[in-house]
């Protein structure tokens, strides 16, 4: 009898820390984006919105933290509550070169990404009727005209910036790089003929598919949005890079939550309907999970560290 | 009429209801400083899942309008635009309040929004497509001549004092620097500081620049804010029909102005409510009584930034390039409920397209009687509400409006300390409008500039590049006209005078 | 135009002479800072602008030596300087304490404040019942909208967290 009650009493006193993690979560969860609302950081969150209801029986809030170009928000992250009940996105490069360049108020180390769950890889775009039918004729008139050919992309030091400045140096090429803000100004920059041709991802020849082409993606393998678009990689160069999405939790949030976070997006990443709505976006999906972020993040540091050197963009 | 036949889709109680509480909450909103369409739009963004695409535009739609007119309330009762575009309302709003004919203006304003509303949805119903291509030939160059014409314009308009204003707008080109630039994503003016890293946010100046010192001055004396001579009249309805009537061509041009101006994204909404101004002043034969209360002032800019909401639709539907931030919000909702923006909307997608327009017709219709009637509520609570409460309570609404905008309490620290300074320089004869207006155009200039510069030096071009586009041409000759026709005009009246004398 | 006998009348305008010396200090000080920005796009525009300023201070000062045009600014007889002071403290000082205190608390505080600030007319009973459920009920009102139904994450305060 003793024994029986004693294994009771144990077990009743084990179920609140165990449950404690099974109900997680138990509340809404406030997801905030360190962007203006209608960006592509939104739009990826709108869509992990509904499933991480339909999983997990809680609403997702999602709230804006613009400024700085996402520096805002990554520099107040450590500083909100860790209990696994706020999360933010995060994207790359912007955290590994922001704060190499400036003290925007945050390391690359300070943010505790969970899960990076998506990757709009880097694509050239050019406009339907483009003199540029391949990616051979861009590199052509490069370096027929050295300096001459503009390309539009969003920012600098961020993605499309990396990837024009890697581009030329493996096609040997001098290209003039225009930067606007955001990616809906640069298509509108190519499309209305300011410039030749724009640095910009797959998601744009989704969203613009009537209007713009793309004459080579930066993937492992051929975009299955894009079937007919080659690979930076079968042309012979070695570019694979885009935009990363990730999403992160203060560093006070303890192990086991951030596991269960880790789960739960690679849950919904893994979700069929919710691949195929964003590959019908143009975007490609990624699954780097809590455990493998510490060699990925490590990875990337030293891609983007060299490459943004490279750009000049940091001494 | 095109897709005429999705009118009747339009016309469901459903979208009538959504249509009708879309346009007092966004009124509601838009009055009150601090809070944005923006904000509104994106809360109700999940809500929209749930609906048909159709419903979901008419609703943020409907808000969207309803913010955009509710902008005047505040501009004219506070003398703080309650949206960006509300600027040039304050000119002669506010004026017109402090001498008793707060309720005209008010329901003036409501009048010439819709107006103007409706012909920005005409314009986004027949002649979409076309316009489209018009915003895509503005490019750089263009945007930096239009930024330095609304910056012109704006010191032009600073009450006889151009210097003053030219030095204004300068200084709030200098506070658009403020914070990491997007042009080299360099950290510039911080000073080492952590707020000031996420830079000035256009709302946060516009309520600390023109509320604070209102309030500031409300509490110095025991005087009434708004003179009140007679009872409040009901809505002075026909009073303002027939001022209406009898300025129907400045309706009429200062909308397709607000249209026009309002598809080049980016730089429309803040500006088609200032060239409005500038050209019912310039064309009017009450060009004095303009900046002191002169009516035709209200509903020129009001029509405009009305107009200004079917025109931003137009690169958003049909480019897939938001025109305005609460464009971007919405063009995000769509994507998630799988609408391909594109030309191709208007052929494949019609029924959500026309039955959106229709529901746009619609709701600017509603606002009608939705706004009069809050309207008629607005002022008389502004006016009869003793200081005591009406300070603390705008006061209230500015701090949390203004931490509202990013989450971000140093917002509200910024805003108080602008106010301060704003009010200082009121003191001394300089207006806030251009510094305003320079934080908002600056960083349209500089990216103008150096983007223009970059293409430039990068086709051995640079002088072509930024005089030779015709474009260009057209704007740089605005501008020149805006900087002299006063002095011309002003010689011209005084040598008929002399003439006249002799 | 002013012809030379108005001039002569006119008194010239001091304070905004002086606000333009001002101001060329910011452009100047503006003009330090760019010296340590890296990229050459970053200070182009920047230099410019500070640059055009200090021309255009420079143009109203000589302007207004030339022909005095009067000052244009506002003034308000009788004004009380101690309540505008008063004003501006509240609303930083409830700023500074909001993220200690939360929103509700230094919510109420800035109001109560204010209103005591901006009260000019007599305390009747009347008065004293309604304004302090007026002041407690709009800021709660606030909250409300705010927090609940627009979802902006107001700060709770350490007491509450």
């Amino acid at each position: 009898m003793k024994l029986k009650q004693f294994a009771a009493i144990a077990l009743a006193m084990m179920i609140p820390t165990y449950s404690a993690l099974a109900e997680y979560p138990d509340k809404p969860i406030s997801y905030i984006i360190p962007f203006g609302p209608g960006g592509e950081s939104d739009i990826t969150a709108r869509h992990q919105q509904p499933f991480f209801k339909e999983k997990f029986g809680q609403d997702v809030v999602i709230s804006y933290k613009p400024g700085g170009g996402g520096a805002v928000g990554w520099a107040q992250l450590n500083s909100i509550k860790g209990d696994g009940y706020t999360i933010m996105g995060t994207n790359l490069p912007h955290i590994i070169v922001k704060p190499l360049q400036k003290d925007v108020g945050f390391k690359t180390d300070d943010i505790t990404n969970v899960y990076m769950f998506h990757y709009t890889p880097d694509a050239l775009v050019v406009t339907k009727d483009s003199p540029f039918k391949t990616l051979q004729d861009l590199i052509d008139y490069a370096k027929e005209n050295p300096g001459k050919l503009t390309l539009s992309g969003s920012g600098k030091g961020t993605a499309n910036h990396l990837a024009q400045i890697r581009f030329d140096g493996m096609a040997g090429v001098k290209s003039t790089y225009v930067s606007f803000k955001g990616t809906g100004k640069a298509v509108a920059a190519v499309l209305g003929d300011q410039v030749k041709a724009s640095w910009g991802y797959t998601s744009v020849g989704a969203k613009h598919s009537e209007q713009v082409r793309l004459l080579a993606v930066a993937m492992e393998a051929r975009h299955p949005k894009f079937p007919d678009v080659p690979t930076f990689k079968e042309l012979g160069f070695d570019l694979v890079s885009g935009a990363y999405r990730g999403i992160a939790v203060p560093k006070s949030t303890p192990e086991a939550v951030r596991v269960k976070l880790s789960q739960m997006i690679g849950e919904i990443n893994a979700d069929p309907e919710f691949r195929k709505r964003m590959e019908n976006d143009g975007m490609a999906l990624l699954d780097v999970d809590y455990a493998g972020m510490g060699a990925f993040m490590e990875e990337m540091k030293a891609v983007y560290g060299k490459a943004a050197r490279e750009a000049g963009i940091i001494k | 009429m095109p897709g005429i036949e999705h009118l009747l889709e339009a016309l469901t109680p459903l979208n009538i209801m959504l249509a009708l509480a879309g346009v007092i909450a966004g009124t509601v909103i838009g009055s009150l400083p601090g809070l944005t369409a923006t904000m509104a739009v994106a809360v109700l963004v999940p809500i929209t899942f749930t609906m048909a695409p159709a419903s979901a535009l008419i609703l943020m739609g409907a808000i969207y309008t309803g913010a955009i007119y509710g902008g005047a309330y505040a501009a004219i009762l506070l003398n703080t635009p309650g949206t960006p575009s509300a600027i040039a309302t304050t000119f002669d709003g506010f004026p017109m309040a402090k001498r008793g004919d707060g309720d005209l203006a008010v329901t003036l304003a409501c009048l010439a929004s819709v107006a103007g509303g409706l012909v920005g949805a005409v314009f986004l119903l027949i002649l979409a497509p076309p316009l489209a291509s018009v915003a895509l030939a503005f490019g750089p160059v263009e945007y930096f001549w239009l930024a330095v014409f609304g910056l012109t314009l704006i010191s032009a308009l600073s009450e006889g004092n151009l210097l003053k204003g030219l030095i204004g707008a300068c200084f709030g080109l200098l506070l658009s620097c403020v914070g990491i630039a997007e042009i080299s994503a360099d950290v510039r003016f911080n000073f080492g500081s952590q707020t000031l890293l996420g830079g000035i946010e256009t709302v946060t100046a516009l309520i600390g620049l023109y509320c604070v010192p209102v309030l500031i001055d409300l509490v110095a004396t025991p005087d009434k804010h708004l003179k009140v001579t007679h009872e409040p009249r009901g809505f002075r309805l026909r009073e303002a029909l027939r001022i209406s009537w009898k300025g129907k061509f400045n309706l009429a041009r200062s909308s397709v102005i607000g249209t026009l101006v309002g598809i080049l994204p980016g730089a429309g909404g803040s500006i088609a409510g200032l060239v409005a101004y500038s050209e019912a002043r310039r064309s009017s034969n009450r060009t004095e009584h303009f900046g002191h209360g002169e009516p035709e002032g209200v509903q020129a800019t009001e029509s405009a930034n009305n107009a200004t909401v079917g025109g931003g639709f137009i690169p958003t539907l049909v480019l897939g390039i938001p025109g305005t931030p609460p464009d971007a919000v919405i063009l995000g909702a769509l994507l998630i409920q799988g609408v391909r923006t594109g030309p191709n909307l208007f052929a494949d997608e019609g029924s959500i397209v026309y039955t959106f327009i229709y529901g746009l017709f619609l709701a600017t219709i509603l606002m009608l009687p939705a706004g009069l009637v809050i309207g008629r509520y607005a002022y008389k609570t502004i006016v009869t509400v003793p200081k005591a409460m009406l300070v603390p309570t705008v006061a209230f609404m500015t701090m949390i409006g203004t931490f509202a905008i990013r989450n971000n309490v140093s917002d509200v620290v910024i805003m108080i300390v602008l106010g301060v300074i704003g009010w200082v320089l009121n003191r001394f004869g300089f207006s806030p409008s251009p510094i305003v207006l320079g934080l908002i155009l600056g960083s349209i200039a500089e990216q103008g500039f150096v983007q223009a510069w970059t293409i430039g030096a990068a086709t051995d071009d640079l002088a072509a590049m930024f005089f030779g586009r015709p474009i260009s041409l057209a704007i740089i000759a605005l501008i020149l006209l805006a900087l002299f026709y006063p002095l011309v005009r002003a010689r011209w009246l005084g040598r008929r005078r002399k003439v006249n004398a002799d | 135009m002013p012809t030379d006998s108005d001039a002569k009348q006119r008194p010239r305008d001091v304070p905004g002479m002086l606000m333009a010396v001002v101001f060329i200090f910011v452009a100047a000080f503006a003009l330090w800072d760019t010296t340590n920005m890296a990229d050459s796009d970053s200070y182009v525009f920047p230099s410019a602008v500070a640059i055009a300023m200090i021309v255009f201070s420079i143009a109203l000062i000589v302007w207004n030596l030339i022909y005095p045009s009067g000052s244009n600014g506002e003034t308000m007889p009788g004004a009380s300087t101690p309540r505008r002071v008063a004003l501006v403290a509240a609303m930083l000082i409830s700023t500074a304490l909001m993220p200690y205190l939360g929103f509700l608390i230094s919510g109420v505080a800035a109001f109560a404040a204010i209103m005591l600030i901006a009260m000019y007319d007599p305390w009747t009973r009347y008065r004293k019942i309604v304004y302090p459920l007026v002041c407690v009920g709009v800021v709660v009102g606030f909250y409300t909208m705010f927090a609940k139904v627009l979802l902006v994450p107001l700060p709770a305060g350490l007491l509450f967290e």
